[in-house]
């Protein structure tokens, strides 16, 4: 009952877009760790303002845009929210709109509903995984970071090998190198001795 | 005692603590023998931080190529590092990590030489320049921390400096001013902006690294000169060559810490530790995000800071930079046993707050 309530409330005040701060609280709790509207929003401080990525600094081009957007009711519309970024553009043309103002009201289940192997910035760390935990979707340099290493290690296994062959064949004639100088060394001395 | 006494005895002193006629290849190499015990691997703490200030020197000069030192661009140039240059990732992030297993090399460093009594007479001067570089190596993490100019990085800066001006509040008179007017000289300004960065920016890449490179050159000068101390109360059962033996297991030891370090950086960016808003960049108009601290090698000092109160941190932290600088001479008579078990508890106190800071925190203050 609470949701369609919310649904109908939404769309009298689509003109009023706000972030869904909902989300943000849940993420903050589950995860433990602080974030904020630029998980999903192309602004930080959230969509309403003059500054970058804000409602007040749109072009015509760009609220019209918005405007599809807002209309994105159902799954699949191909939106590209100006106010969004890439990973809140994601949500809706994953979910549709109707299912994200839906979801309010149980922010935990985004994660569910988003593509299991959806993964944005290609650090091996699925999106609805990087959702739950605070991370940021977007960034590859911003995840679990046990799980960035397991996933990086995997990755870069190869240069890690050739690097650990340098690195060893460089020491190893470095051993050799030296005890040759020190070997060389004593000798100019006992020579000079005599 | 007469003037001529005097200086004669001066002279003595320095030529026992800076024997000249031990500086040749002969005795500082050649000649030079490692103790080999149970506490050997302290022996390679010193170097293995030289090889990570080697190595902060290398990807930071490499940084520089790319770095902006302004406030409008300082946080676009390290983003444009770090996701356009060719290994700008890699080389932002061994440079990250280097600082943090830089520190905690020179922490590990300070309490073996502790442990082992390596200030003992005549390695005064060694303990000085050692101390000086700690110092120095904190100096380093503290004007880099405000450099990629975003919102963890400035925040923590101004916390830190205005800490500065706090301890005026405890000096009497005219005194009370000085802290104020130190703070106002490291800022630049009224508060942190471009004067700080532009300062910041000068010591970390200009001061630090040329004081650094002179006290290092007397420390190293001064542990190859008087070698390297005892370590242990027994007489040691096996002395072993300093080139090549030694030597060359220091160089295997900075094999093993540059694979270390290449893997963390290759696999594990530094600033996935922390919440994503904290890397935005600073927005003097907007508010400030929740989990500002400073780097971990400031927890020791800024989580008591948080729950005691100030003046109890300012003697604590006097006596204890005090006690640090007068060690050679306070603990002259102090057995290796009871220096150990000092080290162990700095060690201890050092770690809990390190890794339980936060939870010691939330544990009092809720």
């Amino acid at each position: 009952m609470r949701a369609p309530l919310i649904l109908i409330f939404s769309i009298i005040a689509a003109t009023h877009v706000q972030a869904y701060s909902e989300f943000q609280k849940f993420v903050t709790a589950n995860s433990g760790r602080p974030v904020n509207c630029a998980m999903c929003h192309a602004n930080h401080d959230g969509p309403e303002g003059t500054a970058p990525g804000q409602i007040g600094r749109l072009t015509p081009a760009e609220q019209a845009e918005l405007g599809r957007a807002r209309a994105a009711l159902e799954p699949g519309a191909n939106i590209n929210s100006p106010i969004l970024n890439a990973f809140g553009n994601h949500i809706v043309n994953s979910l549709g709109k109707k299912k994200v103002l839906e979801l309010r009201v149980a922010p935990a289940e985004l994660a569910k509903l988003l593509p299991a192997d959806g993964d944005l910035d290609g650090d091996g760390i699925p999106d609805a995984q990087e959702y739950l935990a605070g991370t940021n979707p977007l960034d590859k340099n911003d995840g679990d970071p046990w799980r960035l290493f397991q996933n990086n290690l995997k990755r870069n296994f190869t240069q890690i090998l050739l690097t650990l062959a340098a690195t060893v064949a460089g020491l190893y004639s470095l051993n050799h190198f030296l005890h040759g100088f020190a070997i060389a060394t004593r000798s100019d001395d006992e020579s000079e001795e005599s | 005692m007469s003037l001529r006494d005097q200086f004669a005895k001066t002279q003595a002193y320095l030529a026992e603590r800076f024997p000249v006629e031990k500086m040749n290849y002969a005795s500082m190499v050649e000649k030079k023998e490692v103790p080999v015990h149970r506490l050997s691997w302290g022996y390679y703490m010193g170097g293995l931080a030289l090889f990570f200030f080697i190595m902060q020197l290398v990807t930071g000069l490499l940084l520089l190529f790319y770095y902006q030192p302004t406030v409008s661009d300082a946080h676009a140039s390290v983003e444009y590092i770090t996701n356009h240059v060719p290994g700008g990732a890699l080389i932002r992030n061994l440079h990250a990590w280097g600082s943090s297993l830089m520190i905690a090399t020179v922490l590990v460093h300070l309490l073996t030489a502790f442990a082992m009594k390596a200030f003992g007479k005549p390695r005064e001067v060694t303990w000085l320049t050692g101390v000086a570089l700690l110092g120095i190596v904190f100096a380093f993490g503290f004007t880099g921390y405000l450099l990629p100019w975003h919102q963890i990085a400035v925040n923590a800066t101004k916390v830190g400096l205005q800490s500065i001006e706090m301890v005026g509040q405890y000096l009497p008179g005219a005194l009370a001013r000085w802290p104020t007017a130190i703070k106002e000289a490291i800022q630049g300004e009224a508060t942190v902006g471009q004067a700080t960065l532009s300062r910041f920016f000068a010591i970390h890449v200009i001061v630090l690294p040329l004081t650094v490179f002179a006290v290092l050159a007397g420390h190293l000068i001064s542990v190859q000169l008087h070698g390297m101390s005892r370590g242990v109360d027994d007489p040691p059962k096996r002395m072993e060559k300093f080139f090549p033996t030694f030597f060359m297991k220091d160089l295997q030891v900075w094999g093993m810490a540059f694979m270390i370090l290449f893997i963390l950086g290759l696999c594990v960016p530094f600033e996935s530790f922390s919440a994503y808003p904290l890397f935005e960049p600073f927005d003097p108009q907007g508010s400030t995000p929740d989990g500002i601290k400073p780097e971990w090698y400031f927890y020791f000092v800024y989580y008591p800071l948080e729950l005691l109160p100030f003046w109890v941190i300012l003697i604590g932290q006097h006596i204890a930079i005090a006690v640090l600088a007068l060690t050679p001479w306070i603990f002259r008579n102090t057995s290796r046993r009871t220096l150990r078990v000092l080290a162990v508890a700095a060690a201890l106190y050092l770690i809990v707050m390190t890794v339980f800071g936060e939870t010691i925190y939330k544990l009092f203050k809720g």
